[in-house]
Parts: structure tokens; sequence; C-alpha cells
């Protein structure tokens, strides 16, 4: 219990070489494409998985941002597998790292707000400055807008990585003490296990939560600009 | 917080960027759906018709009163 909280979120390496190339790349290979009539169980699944999130996910949107369609599917497919697979006890989570939520968030935010610039100008022009504004409060205003709209990507990121890193650390501390408390009370042990398993379980939804939020927001942002 | 630590974003970024864009694309592109079951009845075949529609309907000699 002397480690370091944070041990398990150092991106690993193997002899200086970066591990965390195949961890990311692993969800990928989760997802089979075979070329087969009828397929098995596990495509089967992700096939109805993948047309019901397209259900979702496009009925807002016109059809130009439904040009984003295999975009925003791939996103949360990836997003949600990596989470998944990081409950994997003694696994590395990719999604922890800001780094990469980073790097997710920032182009596909750029990508949603260039499109508005360069189609809709007026009208995402128009988003620095909510109408009926005190014509004194509009210079200030336009400030706090364009700082909010450039936000909105690091928002996006951070979200994503603390609520993956708090619930990894919530369940190592909490582990950690059901493991002190054995020896001292069995039956506070057991309550502390009983809570453990709860969390797990909170953990396993929000792993697809946050997934989804990710997303939704992305196709929000892509709502705003088409 | 070890993600902090700028030294290993290059390289998570850049397999990101990889797995993200080029790899879950292409296998979600690549994905083939069944198409909806359409009844298809078998027995349907094509006859080809040796009389035209439009004048047949009136002329039935079979059906005159016999003389």
């Amino acid at each position: 219990m002397n480690e370091n909280l944070f041990t398990s979120f150092i991106t690993p390496t193997m002899m200086g070489l970066p591990i965390v190339i195949l961890v990311i790349v692993f969800p990928a290979m989760l997802y089979p494409s075979p070329n087969r009539l009828i397929n098995n169980r596990l495509i089967s699944i992700q096939q109805w998985l993948v047309q019901l999130i397209l259900k979702q996910m496009l009925l807002i949107h016109n059809s130009k941002g439904r040009t984003w369609a295999l975009m925003l599917i791939s996103l949360i497919l990836f997003i949600g597998s990596t989470n998944l697979l990081g409950l994997v006890p003694y696994t590395f989570t990719p999604t922890t790292q800001l780094s990469m939520n980073l790097g997710m968030a920032i182009p596909l935010w750029a990508g949603a707000v260039i499109t508005g610039f360069r189609h809709k100008a007026k009208a995402s022009l128009a988003h620095f400055l909510p109408q009926g504004t005190p014509i004194t409060l509009i210079p200030m205003l336009v400030v706090i807008e364009t700082i909010s709209l450039f936000i909105q990507p690091m928002a996006l990121a951070i979200r994503l990585t603390a609520n993956i890193t708090a619930g990894h650390l919530l369940m190592h501390l909490i582990g950690g003490a059901v493991l002190a408390l054995t020896s001292i009370s069995p039956a506070a042990a057991t309550i502390t296990f009983i809570i453990l398993l709860l969390l797990t379980i909170l953990e396993f939804a929000v792993a697809l939560i946050q997934a989804y939020v990710f997303t939704l927001l992305v196709s929000l942002y892509l709502h705003d600009n088409t | 917080m070890p993600q902090l630590d700028t030294t290993t974003w290059f390289i998570t970024i850049l397999s990101m960027l990889i797995t993200l864009f080029i790899l879950f694309q292409t296998k979600l592109l690549n994905y083939t759906y069944p198409l909806n079951a359409l009844p298809i009845s078998p027995n349907v075949t094509n006859h080809l018709t040796p009389w035209k529609m439009k004048w047949t309907k009136t002329y039935l000699p079979l059906s005159l009163p016999l003389q």
C-alpha cells in the first residue's frame, strides 16, 4: 500500500519501448469485419449496437451532419471499449490520459467549428452574442462567449479524464481499505467489500456513459454548426 | 499526476489517431449489414403471353352459345 496512488496511470513502457501503442490499438481487434452472409453472435451484437447508436445519434442531424456518422460511431465504440477494457484488473486505461482525450476532443471540436464558420459564418458569429444584451455589456459578453467556445474541447477532454481517473482511484482506495480491514474487523470489511462491488458496477456504467457523453457532446457541437 | 508528464504525449496521441481514424473507421466501413428480408415467392415464373391483353378481353369464342 506504500506505492503511489497514481502508478497505474503512468504510460507503460517495456525496456524503453512504448507498449501504450498496443494497449490503444487493442480495442480495434475486438471489432472484426468478416464478409460472410451470416455472422456469429459477437458480430451480430456489434452490428445491432452500431445500428442502434446510428439511429439514436443521427436523428437530430441534417444531411450534412450525417456525413460524420462513421466518425461518431467509431468514436463511441473506441472510447467505450477502451473504458471497459480498462476495468480489467492490472490493465492500463488509455482514456485516463489527458493527452489522448485532448487529442480526440480538439480535432473533432475544431472540425465542427470550422465547418460552421465556413458554411454558416453568420449564424456561427451570432453565437458570440446572445440576443437582447444591453449595449454596455456587449464587449464583455463577446469576450466571455469566445472563451466559452474555446474552453469546450478542454472541458470535453478533462471530463472524460477526470471521470475515469476518479473511478479507478476510488476502486483502488476502497480495495485497499477492504484488504486492510480484513484483519481488523471482518464485518466492516464485508460492508466495504459490498460497497466496492457496487462501485465496480457503477464504474461499468460510467465507462459506457462517458463514452456516450463524449460522443453526444461532439455531436451537439456538430449540430450547432451544420 | 503522471498524465501531465508530456514526454509520452506524442506517442499516445499518435497511436490514438491511428486507431481511431484509420483502424476503427476501416473496420466499421467494411461491416456488411444484412438487408431486411423480403418475401420472394419462388413459383412466380414469367409466362410469355401469346395474346394481347387488350383484345382478348372482349373476344372469348368459347363463351359464345353453341350453335
